[in-house]
């Protein structure tokens, strides 16, 4: 503000500042969104996280999840492995087909599989035996250089080897100390678990598939979707936890079991438990609240002649959603069953078990000899909602993803050209976005940067070490 | 305790009320005490010290008495019909934040929505008798209603007056919508520059195929996200394992998972965009998550194979196609999952299953393409090692399984009904699912979360979904100086 | 599934099949009709409910119609030899698969899919420095210069495009 109150200075004035911000204004609002979030100048921007160093001594995907998503945003973060071998993830991949080398110089015939993707992007690697106790110093040194840890092991081992968090909040009483794993405290504290016993012990999937009327079986979700599901949300107690230390500079300790998280998504299936004794089942494509609202087969596929079997055989499913009167209304007309609207006219009556299994096998019916491309076409030009099932090609083409930036190819410094699927498809961020610098690095490639730069060892202790196999 | 009655069973009717938790309290049966896990877990490892330490530290029961990571921190949530913006605006209440939840006077469609369309399934209000479905008020925990017709300048400028008090925003309208009311980023950006404002949507509020509303109105739900970021193509049985259209096809999640990830995803980047505000000396800025795409950043390799070689990940059902064993299969009662692929696991499953079943060995370990682990992976093996395990799994349930498989320390665990998770011992332990007695309907079982178990700032559920415009009164008198006098008035006009 | 059948059935030079037929689980968990052994053809009825076998396998007289073949087969007497998925008349195909060729071994990529370098392939010549050091640059010309050749090639051809 002014001094006088009776000068009016443009920058007080509510409301745009300059040509360029009153452009801003004018512009349509997609344009606006592409102008402010930028695709590809991510570069240009500050990191939301910087200064933050993470340690993560974590395997799988489940807690390396939770410190890619701090690296993406702009942390510092330092993968332990284990000398020669890394990650027991770096040796999966899908059918054993897709691997990128090298993983170490001493393993020519070993690559980094695919499955490794998307989950530790960003990160200094650093191998280490640590619960050797020559080790020990070297890794308190780290522990007093870094602001947190994620790690995985099973309760009890860190504890075991002298640098669980009740020993590391005396060396570094801001320190966040993050353990993830399947269970916790408790009867089954010991049990170990993956991502599939996750889907499987808490719930999921016996909410998931076809029921067994439409001849289905529980389901599994593609991918290991419940493990970096359950890292995102120790990232979020990471965040919060940062928070706090801001005010007040303390560290604590996060226990999260990645098969609890599980249960976290089954929405009302607890509730309705809980008070009715109901037990919620699978329903398949369909959705147990809303009606139409699901996914049909249609006659034909869009690629009859492809050589993939996926887009020659599986083009063939579209999601129709027309729940709503009107929108029901209009469905019923379009595939000439108006008698059909006549019947089920209230939400409450389509909803019904009885109403969807009759609703969508004459929709099934219309589109009996039609390709998903005409069922859509057709459902579309009616001002309907009705989009297809894309596969991983077409997902890749999509214009909407390059647009945005979320599928993008880069160049990895050490493995070259990579299609990146991750880290931008997780928010867009118009000030601090997020970003991608590498996908991985072979296991103790940065060994001399952490332990000579960074923890001032001498070259030769470090080759040594190596020597030993210790690091 | 609760008393024994005797009551006479006509039909169905008669027996919902039997489970209400007040007849039927939960857990049925009481979960192991404290000193048995010491006895039995702990102590058989020797992490007695250990196990004291996680007791004392972490346990739900302490994490009432500690402090909030999030207070202070005030946000504003606007959108209806999904489960995106309300899993945000309830990650961020459990970490201590408030939230105000801004619905249309009509309610969020959402309350609306119960099971097959059962209002039996839905909770009325004590006071009121309004009924409320189970979703909505199991999301909306920790958030406060009020009611706001957006619609009206009355509301707008309420609105307006209430986005200046807060540090971010949740936006879930249709693409544009705030932004052509005068309420989106770019104009509230110029009065506000500290706020935090966050768009999420389905596929996107802009971009060649951001999200469409219907010529009659109707919004784009989830699943469409999955639909449009392959994993619905890519999860489900293969046509070879079950018939097209009976089991063999693309599968959508049972629930609407793509605005969980979203949701999570969303909260990380306000508190991620916060923190650059309030320690780094940034500013406010402009966010957008999506459900398709933060579920593509978490489809494993999937697209990204596509550009290693050309292929299109296809669905393989139960069984995953990266690791052996790692799959669940049908057995007598249900499904048995089982996971182990490292050579000194894989061997343990096979002796656990030579036991009773001899012929494993024969068939399965004597295999000398089975011997070694990347080849263990090959399609071809993944159908005899399950056949042979199956042959096992049909004879037995699946406690016997588990038990069978606990014993050579395999990850293994049955498929579980949430009954059945319900009243799992662990789960009721920690507990992963508890009740919260509420002030407006009665006692509910909920999910609990799972950031609950921390030593200084655990996140935690105090109150679940509110009848709309339960807050309204307070905090327009709180945020905006308007009496319950204008308030009415206001009401009267279809302005809140 | 939930089952195998051992084909017991004597061959033309007396001795017995000895192949045992996959029955995987979730195709025949439920499942009834007929079904051929994979290396003699015999074809068995069977009537499976919730994986138990509870008709059969009766075998058919030659000449029956199989209604759907094991998808893999193998024979332990004979070092495990093998029927794999989609041997015509022997087993049935597989449909659901990523790519019209099915490897299960690594596959050798030397570029992306649209023609840049990726270093897919083994072995990699050694480059690593003190320690398991590894630089922040591939070296493509020094380490491996006939992909670097090749590379040049397809950009001349135009085999190199932005997506
Ligand atoms: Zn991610
Ligand atoms: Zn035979």
């Amino acid at each position: 503000m002014t001094k006088d109150l009776r000068e009016c200075r443009l920058e007080d004035l509510p409301g745009p500042k300059s040509k360029q911000e009153l452009d801003e204004m004018r512009m349509p609002y997609e344009d606006y969104c592409k102008a402010v979030f930028a695709p590809g100048h991510e570069m240009s921007k500050p990191e939301a996280l910087k200064g933050i160093r993470w340690l993560s001594t974590t395997m799988y995907i489940f807690t390396p999840h939770s410190v890619a998503n701090l690296a993406e945003l702009g942390a510092e973060v330092i993968k332990v492995e284990m000398p020669r071998m890394g990650d027991p993830m770096k040796h999966t991949s899908p059918f054993n087909e897709a691997y990128l080398y090298p993983l170490h110089d001493t393993r020519p015939m070993t690559g980094t599989g695919y499955g490794f993707t998307s989950a530790n992007v960003n990160e200094y690697y650093l191998s280490m035996d640590y619960h050797l106790p020559e080790m020990k110093e070297a890794f308190y040194r780290l522990i007093k250089m870094s602001d947190g840890l994620t790690e995985c092991y099973r309760p009890g081992t860190f504890d075991r080897w002298k640098q669980s968090y009740r020993f590391v909040q005396e060396l570094n009483p801001r320190f966040i100390y993050v353990w993830g794993g399947g269970f916790g405290y408790g009867p089954k504290c010991f049990g170990g678990s993956y991502d599939i016993l996750g889907q499987a012990h808490a719930g999921l999937a016996s909410v998931t598939g076809m029921h067994e009327f439409m001849g289905g079986h529980c389901t599994k979700h593609s991918n290991w979707c419940i493990d970096w599901y359950s890292g995102t949300q120790i990232t979020f107690g990471i965040l919060a936890a940062l928070h706090w230390r801001a005010k007040t500079g303390l560290g604590t300790m996060i226990e999260f079991s990645q098969v609890q998280a599980a249960t976290r998504v089954l929405g009302h299936a607890a509730p309705m438990y809980g008070r009715f004794g109901i037990v919620r089942q699978r329903w398949g494509n369909w959705d147990t609240q809303l009606c139409v609202h699901g996914i049909i087969l249609c006659g034909k596929s869009d690629f009859p002649d492809a050589i993939n079997p996926q887009d020659k055989f599986e083009a063939r499913y579209a999601m129709v959603s027309a729940f709503q009167d009107k929108d029901f209304k209009a469905l019923c007309d379009v595939i000439k069953k108006p008698d059909m609207y006549s019947k089920y006219m209230k939400h409450k009556d389509r909803v019904e078990g009885e109403a969807q299994v009759d609703i969508y096998a004459e929709l099934e019916d219309w589109a009996k000899d039609k390709s998903r491309a005409e069922v859509v076409r057709i459902l579309q030009s009616e001002g309907l909602l009705c989009e297809p099932v894309m596969n991983d090609r077409e997902v890749y083409e999509s214009e909407h993803y390059r647009t945005r930036g979320t599928v993008r190819w880069m160049e990895d410094p050490l493995f070259g050209d990579v299609l990146v699927q991750g880290t931008y498809s997780a928010g867009l961020m118009s000030q601090t976005p997020r970003r991608q610098y590498w996908i991985w690095r072979p296991v103790g490639a940065d060994n001399v940067k952490i332990y000579h730069e960074m923890l001032g060892y001498p070259i030769s202790t470090v080759k040594e070490w190596y020597d030993k196999a210790w690091i | 305790m609760a008393e024994k009655r005797n009551i006479e069973i006509n039909s169905r009717a008669d027996t919902m009320d039997l489970m209400n938790p007040d007849i039927r309290p939960w857990p049925v049966t009481p979960p192991p005490d404290a000193e048995w896990v010491m006895a039995n877990t702990y102590a058989k490892r020797k992490a007695e010290d250990f196990g004291k330490w996680s007791e004392d530290n972490l346990r739900y029961e302490y994490s009432f008495g500690k402090p909030e990571a999030l207070q202070g921190f005030r946000f504003l949530c606007v959108g209806q019909w999904r489960l995106a913006n309300k899993f945000c605006a309830a990650l961020l209440c459990e970490a201590g934040a408030e939230v105000i939840n801004i619905e249309p006077p009509e309610g969020d469609p959402l309350r609306q929505l119960t099971p097959f369309g059962r209002e039996e399934y839905m909770l009325a209000d004590k006071f009121t008798g309004e009924k409320c479905g189970l979703d909505f008020l199991h999301e909306m925990r920790g958030q406060k209603s009020v009611t706001l017709n957006l619609e009206t300048e009355e509301g707008r400028a309420i609105y307006q007056t209430l986005a200046g008090q807060m540090d971010g925003i949740i936006d879930e309208m249709p693409p544009g919508y705030m932004d052509s009311l005068g309420l989106g980023y770019r104009q509230l950006n110029k009065l506000f520059p500290r706020l935090v404002y966050l768009n999420m949507a389905v596929r996107g509020t802009w971009g060649p195929y951001k999200d469409k509303v219907s010529k009659y109105g109707q919004w784009t739900l989830e699943p469409f996200g999955g639909c449009a970021n392959s994993f619905v193509h890519n999860t489900g049985f293969p046509q070879d394992q079950l018939p097209r259209g009976k089991g063999g096809d693309p599968t959508r999640s049972g629930v609407w998972f793509a605005d969980y990830v979203a949701g999570e995803q969303g909260a990380n980047t306000i508190l991620a965009a916060l923190y650059w505000r309030n320690v780094l000396g940034g500013t406010g800025q402009f966010c957008e998550v999506t459900g398709a795409e933060t579920q593509m950043d978490i489809l494993d390799f999937d697209i990204a194979w596509y550009g290693f070689n050309g292929s299109i990940k296809a669905r393989t059902g139960a069984w995953d196609p990266n690791l052996n064993q790692y799959e669940w299969n049908p057995c007598r009662d249900g499904y048995m999952m089982i996971g182990g692929q490292t050579d000194r696991l894989w061997y343990r499953i096979g002796m656990c299953i030579e036991r009773d079943f001899p012929q494993f060995g024969r068939l399965i370990h004597e295999d000398p393409i089975l011997k070694e682990m990347g080849a263990r992976n090959a399609l071809a093996m993944l159908i005899k090692t399950y056949t042979v395990t199956t042959r096992w799994l049909r004879d037995i349930n699946r406690i016997e399984a588990e038990q069978k498989l606990m014993e050579y320390e395999i990850a293994a665990g049955p498929i579980m009904y949430i009954d059945e998770v319900a009243e799992f011992p662990q789960f009721k332990y920690r507990p992963w699912v508890c009740t919260i007695d509420t002030d407006h309907y009665g006692t509910v079982l909920f999910s609990v979360s799972p950031n609950n178990y921390q030593m200084r700032t655990p996140h935690r559920v105090k109150v679940l979904g509110r009848p709309l415009g339960f807050d309204t009164y307070e905090i327009l008198q709180k945020f905006c100086g308007v009496g319950q006098t204008k308030v009415n008035e206001l009401k009267e006009k279809g302005a809140i | 599934m939930c089952d195998i059948i051992w084909c017991k059935k004597t061959q033309a030079d007396g001795k017995p099949c000895e192949t045992v037929n996959y029955l995987d689980p979730y195709c025949f968990w439920n499942w009834k009709g007929n079904i051929n052994c994979a290396h003699c053809g015999t074809v068995y009825a069977i009537h499976m409910i919730q994986g138990h076998m509870y008709k059969g396998p009766d075998e058919q007289p030659a000449g029956t119609k199989p209604d759907t073949s094991p998808l893999y087969a193998d024979k332990p007497l004979e070092g495990y030899i093998n029927y794999p998925s989609g041997m015509e008349g022997r087993t049935r195909p597989f449909h659901c698969l990523p790519r019209h060729i099915y490897l299960g071994v690594p596959d050798m990529v030397k570029f992306s899919i649209r023609g840049k370098p990726l270093r897919g392939w083994r072995p990699q010549p050694k480059s690593a420095g003190i320690a398991g050091q590894f630089p922040y640059n591939w070296e493509m010309e020094k380490l491996s210069p006939e992909v670097a050749a090749e590379y040049k090639e397809k950009i001349a051809k135009g085999e190199v495009k932005e997506w």
